[in-house]
């Protein structure tokens, strides 16, 4: 019946694609349209969150800890209710990490708290014995690029319809409200610190790194 | 042929002299496993190099026949011979295996993750109910204890004191600065039936009275004012069955309020912990503290 196709192998290859190219389309798009849908409560990042993550990016906070919970007891004991594709759906790019060299941070902002960050970023030796993470104390010092975070802000919101100044959504508006924002929440964070020299640069109007990732990962939740 | 039968053979024999050549120790004991797995091992020997032989035999003298399919390829063509009746009917089986996988086996849709996650939590939770009904004293320590060296050491520490001032030391109730700070601030948000601790209840002497009569563990004569402070927390300290904070101990109560709503005291905040014990392990928290209890 199809001997006339296979006499035709490049013919044949395409048609060949096409099928499977059809069948894996309609299998999966509909699927992943419904589950990368925002899970309710799902909320964009906040400029300064933004910021945050950015430094976990740039020290590749991912390549040691990930941020998806399995849905297994013993995950779940340890690090809260498991993931749900919906709750990445601001993440861009995801920071689902591939190898656990520390614990998962998907909820980390349920259980950890300021303090507890600023001691750990510092010494993380001096909370948990024996662990193997290194220090970041220059995060302590190098200022959080919050331009940048606020540019990334506005292109979600201009180009992917990211929900921002919608209501009971995060407010971005302009660069200069953003920043004030930002400002207001790093303040927040400094008040549960106790590192005077971070204290004083939130107080002249910078945000040191610690003071973003501080927000980033309080906001994992 | 022949010459090939009798290169056949010597390959067999050449291999299992080889072998036994190399392991032959293994063959002086009793156990007859390895012989066996000789036996297993000259069988799989025999019947490839006898395979080997019929193929190549077919391939030298066997003629091809049938009649040629019409389309051919640069020349090369194909039978129109019918397919081997084993092949088919393995072809017929897998069919019906898949029929059986589609509607009875696994049927599509009826398998879920989040179902099997969910089964999983039940038999577990099934499973630590019928072992931990009634825990003796000691099981309810050693428990407590490997749920604070996941819980809590991260930031109490794995002694519990609290690594250097980072976090409350659990080995003692509470110190003189830390009661000073709560009479100074007041304290709310445990959600105790006496509700939030106004500030200012004492000052001065009074309240340095009764920060050193409540670190030292409520033990002598108390002060005269720690009336101020009895009328919630009872005149022995111990929070009058569950009314108001006990100032004495760590009691179940105090453990399940502090785990419930978190605790912003003047060291830093602990975050709420709702939900992620159950019961029991409270229970072993709370007796595997008072285990630790320092100066007893």
């Amino acid at each position: 019946m199809f001997h006339w196709l296979e006499q035709k192998p490049f013919f044949f290859a395409v048609v060949l694609f096409l099928t499977i190219a059809f069948a894996g389309i309609i299998e999966v798009i509909p699927d992943f349209a419904k589950q990368s849908q925002p899970t309710v409560g799902t909320k964009p990042y906040t400029t300064l969150e933004l910021a945050g993550r950015h430094v976990y990016i740039k020290d590749s906070c991912n390549a040691c800890h990930s941020q998806l919970i399995r849905p297994f007891k013993s995950e779940t004991d340890r690090y809260g209710m498991y993931s749900l594709s919906g709750e990445y759906a601001y993440d861009r790019p995801f920071l689902w990490g591939s190898k656990r060299t520390g614990p998962d941070l998907m909820r980390v902002g349920n259980y950890r708290t300021t303090d507890w960050h600023e001691n750990h970023m510092m010494n993380p030796a001096s909370v948990v014995p024996g662990t193997v993470m290194p220090a970041y104390p220059h995060m302590f010092t190098n200022i959080a690029d919050i331009e940048t975070a606020y540019a990334e802000a506005y292109t979600v919101k201009a180009v992917f319809g990211v929900p921002y100044d919608a209501e009971g959504m995060p407010k971005l508006g302009t660069l200069e409200e953003a920043q004030a924002d930002a400002m207001a929440q790093a303040k927040l964070i400094a008040a549960d610190m106790k590192n005077q020299s971070v204290k004083d640069a939130v107080a002249n109007g910078q945000v040191p790194e610690i003071v973003a990732l501080i927000a980033y990962l309080n906001s994992l939740k | 042929m022949k010459s090939m039968v009798i290169g056949g053979i010597i390959l067999i024999v050449a291999l299992m002299a080889g072998t036994y050549f190399v392991a032959g120790d293994a063959f002086q004991s009793d156990d007859y496993i390895n012989s066996l797995t000789m036996l297993g091992a000259l069988a799989i020997i025999v019947i490839t190099v006898f395979t080997v032989l019929k193929y190549v035999n077919q391939i030298k003298n066997d003629t091809a026949s049938g009649e040629l399919a019409d389309e051919n390829w640069d020349g090369i063509g194909e039978y129109t011979n019918p397919i081997p009746s084993g092949w088919g009917l393995i072809f017929i089986g897998s069919i019906i295996w898949m029929l059986w996988y589609f509607f009875v086996g696994y049927p599509t849709n009826q398998f879920s993750q989040i179902g099997q996650y969910n089964e999983e939590v039940l038999e577990n939770n099934a499973k630590f109910k019928a072992a931990w009904e009634n825990p003796t004293d000691e099981t309810l320590v050693a428990m407590g204890e490997s749920v604070f060296l996941v819980q809590c050491a991260p930031c109490h520490g794995v002694d519990a004191e609290g690594i250097a001032g980072k976090a409350q030391d659990l080995t003692h109730r509470m110190s003189k600065e830390q009661v000073l700070d709560v009479i100074k601030n007041g304290s709310q948000g445990l959600g105790y039936p006496m509700g939030a601790m106004p500030p200012m209840m004492a000052q001065g002497a009074d309240a340095e009275a009764i920060a050193t009569y409540v670190a030292g563990g409520l033990k002598g004569e108390a002060p005269a004012s720690f009336a101020a402070c009895s009328s919630c927390h009872g005149a022995d300290g111990k929070g009058m069955n569950g009314m108001a904070p006990n100032l004495v101990d760590y009691d179940n109560t105090l453990m399940s309020k502090v785990l419930e709503n978190g605790k912003k005291s003047s060291i830093g905040e602990m975050p709420s912990f709702k939900g992620r014990l159950n019961e029991t392990q409270e229970k072993a928290l709370t007796s595997f503290l008072n285990s630790i209890k320092a100066g007893e």
